[in-house]
C-alpha cells in the first residue's frame, strides 16, 4: 500500500515538473492570443503591412477625391470663393422606408386602381413601439401611447389632394424635414441637406402612369455634354477596353435624381450605392463634389 | 420508498459527508419563495422542487456562434450594478412592487414570448436604439420628462433592471449602453448578467406564456 503512495506521489511529482519547465517545448512554440486565435511568435512586418492596407481611411478617400475633382470658384455677386468644405450640412431625419413603398402607399391612399397599400418599415417600427408602450403601460399602470406625428406620406397626400402646386409642397416638405417633424427615405436627401421633391413627384407619376399598365421609364442615353459634372473615360482592363462613367455630384443633387439621370427611374438607386460603398456610408450621406461611378446596367 | 431514501442517503454519505435527507429546494435557507407584485398583478417564485430536474431546451445550449452570442463582462457600464438572482427578486420584491421600477427583457418579442422572468416587461434593444424615432415614447413611458428645451429630464425616470439570454448575450448590455447615451442615469440601471439561463439553472419559476 505504502509503495503504491509514494509510487503516485513520485509520479504526481514529475509530472508537475514537466508541467512547469516544459523541457520539450521548443522556442518556436505558438502563442495564443487573447481571443484564442494561434499567432506566430515572430509577426513579420509585411504581415502588419497587409492589415493595414485592407482597411482604408474613408476621410481620407474622401478627401483625395474632393482636393482632385473640385475646382475653385468665384461667386459673380459677391466675389466669394466657394471652397468645398468638409463641414457637413445638417440633413433631415431619415428611416429605411422605401420611397417605392412610400409612393405606392400615396397612390394607394389616393385610390388608384390596382395599387394595394404595403407595409413599410417606418410602420412596422411603429407597430413594434406602440406594442412596447403596452406592454410597459399594462406594467406600470401609467398611460403610454406613441405621439401622433406627421409623416411624409400624410403631407404629400393632403397636398395632392388640395392641388397644392409643386413649390409650396417642396416648402412645406422641406419646413418639416427641417423642424424635423419628418423623416424621409435616404434618397431624398440632397448634397445640400435638402428634400428633393422634384424625385419625390417625379416618381410618384412614374409609379402612377405603371399602375395604370404603362411602361417603365427606358433607361435614357446620357452624355457628357447634355450633363454637368459626367465623365466618361476608357479604362483598359485584361481583355478589352471598357467605358466607365463617373459623375461628380453637383449641389441639389440626391441619389434618386442621379439615379433618374442616368438610369430613367429611383428604381437602380442601389446599383449606384454599391457601387460607391467606399465614398458613401449611406444613401442620405451624399456631397457636393463626390466623384461616383455610375455603374453599367443592362436595359430589361 | 423507504429502500429507496435508504439507498439515497447510502450514497449521499459515500460522496459527501453530511447527508442531505430533506429534499428541500428553497431559494435561501431561511427563504421558501418569493412573491412580488405589478402593478396589482401578483407573482410568486419559487425553485423546482424536483432534485433530478436539468434544463431542457434551448437554454441546454452551451456553445452559441460569436459573434454575435459573445461572453459579456462583468459590468455593463460605469455606475451600473450588476445583479444576482437573490438581487433580482430582493428588486422585484421592493422596486418592481412599489411601482418604483422594472425588470426589463431586453431580447426580441419573439424569443420573450417563449418564457420569461415573471413580472418582467419587454423592452427589446432595438427599439432602444437611436435609429428609432419612437424611442422617446418609450423614454416618456420609462418616467422621462420633457425639459422645454426639447431635452428629456430623467429625474423622476424609473429603476431598470435589464436581463436578456444569458452571458453570452449582448442585448442587455446594449440596451444599458443606449439608455446611457440617450441620457439615463447609470445609478438608475441595473444588469442581471446570467439572465434567462442562470435562471433556469437554479430552477427558478418562469412565465411560460409572459404577454398574457
Amino acid at each position: 500500500m505504502i509503495r503504491i503512495v509514494v509510487a503516485l506521489t513520485a509520479f504526481a511529482v514529475v509530472l508537475c515538473a514537466l508541467i512547469v519547465f516544459r523541457p520539450f517545448a521548443g522556442d518556436t512554440a505558438d502563442v495564443a492570443d487573447r481571443l484564442g486565435t494561434p499567432v506566430e511568435a515572430a509577426t513579420t512586418p509585411v504581415a502588419e503591412d497587409v492589415t493595414r492596407a485592407a482597411t482604408p481611411d474613408i476621410t481620407s478617400i474622401v478627401d483625395n477625391a474632393l482636393a482632385a475633382t473640385t475646382p475653385l470658384t468665384i461667386e459673380p455677386e459677391t466675389g466669394l470663393i466657394d471652397a468645398p468644405r468638409r463641414i457637413d450640412v445638417p440633413r433631415p431625419n431619415t428611416d429605411d422606408t422605401r420611397l417605392s413603398d412610400m409612393t405606392n402607399n400615396v397612390l394607394a391612399e389616393l385610390g388608384f386602381a390596382g395599387v394595394e397599400p404595403v407595409t413599410t418599415n417606418s410602420q412596422v417600427l411603429r407597430q413594434s413601439t406602440s406594442e412596447i408602450l403596452a406592454g410597459i403601460e399594462a406594467a406600470t399602470g401609467q398611460r403610454s401611447v406613441l405621439q401622433e406625428r406627421d409623416t411624409l406620406e400624410a403631407i404629400v397626400i393632403a397636398a395632392l389632394r388640395s392641388g397644392t402646386s409643386d413649390e409650396d409642397i417642396d416648402a412645406m416638405v422641406n419646413d418639416a424635414a427641417a423642424a424635423g417633424t419628418v423623416a424621409v427615405p435616404e434618397i431624398l436627401v440632397t448634397s445640400d441637406g435638402r428634400v428633393d421633391t422634384h424625385v419625390l413627384l417625379n416618381n410618384i407619376v412614374v409609379q402612377a402612369q405603371i399602375a395604370a399598365g404603362g411602361s417603365a421609364p427606358a433607361i435614357p442615353d446620357v452624355s457628357p455634354d447634355e450633363v454637368d459634372g459626367m465623365e466618361v473615360r476608357i479604362v483598359q482592363q485584361a481583355t478589352e477596353a471598357v467605358q466607365a462613367r463617373f459623375y461628380t455630384v453637383q449641389r441639389g443633387d440626391s441619389l434618386g435624381a442621379i439615379s433618374i439621370k442616368f438610369f430613367g427611374s429611383i428604381e437602380h438607386y442601389e446599383a449606384i450605392f454599391e457601387a460607391n460603398r467606399g465614398l458613401l456610408s449611406s444613401p442620405d450621406r451624399i456631397r457636393v463634389g463626390q466623384r461616383l461611378v455610375i455603374p453599367q446596367i443592362d436595359s430589361v | 420508498m423507504g429502500q429507496f431514501i435508504k439507498a439515497a442517503a447510502c450514497a449521499g454519505l459515500m460522496v459527501v459527508a453530511p447527508p442531505v435527507l430533506a429534499q428541500d429546494v428553497r431559494i435561501t435557507t431561511f427563504k421558501q419563495s418569493s412573491t412580488f407584485s405589478l402593478n396589482g398583478e401578483s407573482y410568486t417564485v419559487f425553485r423546482n422542487p424536483d432534485v433530478n430536474a436539468v434544463i431542457t431546451g434551448d437554454f441546454a445550449r452551451t456553445s452559441r456562434p460569436c459573434p454575435t452570442d459573445c461572453i459579456q463582462p462583468m459590468v455593463a457600464a460605469t455606475g451600473v450594478a450588476t445583479l444576482g438572482e437573490l438581487e433580482v427578486l430582493a428588486f422585484l420584491e421592493t422596486t418592481v412592487t412599489d411601482g418604483r421600477g422594472l425588470l426589463v427583457d431586453a431580447r426580441a418579442p419573439e424569443d420573450y414570448a417563449t418564457g420569461a422572468i415573471p413580472g418582467s416587461v419587454n423592452i427589446p434593444t432595438l427599439t432602444l436604439s437611436e435609429t428609432n424615432r419612437f424611442r422617446k415614447d418609450i423614454l416618456r413611458a420609462l418616467g422621462a420628462s420633457d425639459r422645454s428645451d426639447g431635452s428629456l429630464d430623467f429625474s423622476n425616470a424609473m429603476d431598470l433592471a435589464f436581463y436578456s439570454g444569458g452571458t453570452w448575450s449582448a442585448d442587455a448590455p446594449d440596451a444599458i449602453t443606449q439608455l446611457i447615451e440617450a441620457g439615463y442615469p447609470a445609478s438608475k440601471l441595473f444588469y442581471y448578467r446570467g439572465g434567462m439561463q442562470a435562471w433556469l439553472s437554479v430552477g427558478l419559476s418562469i412565465l411560460l406564456s409572459p404577454n398574457g
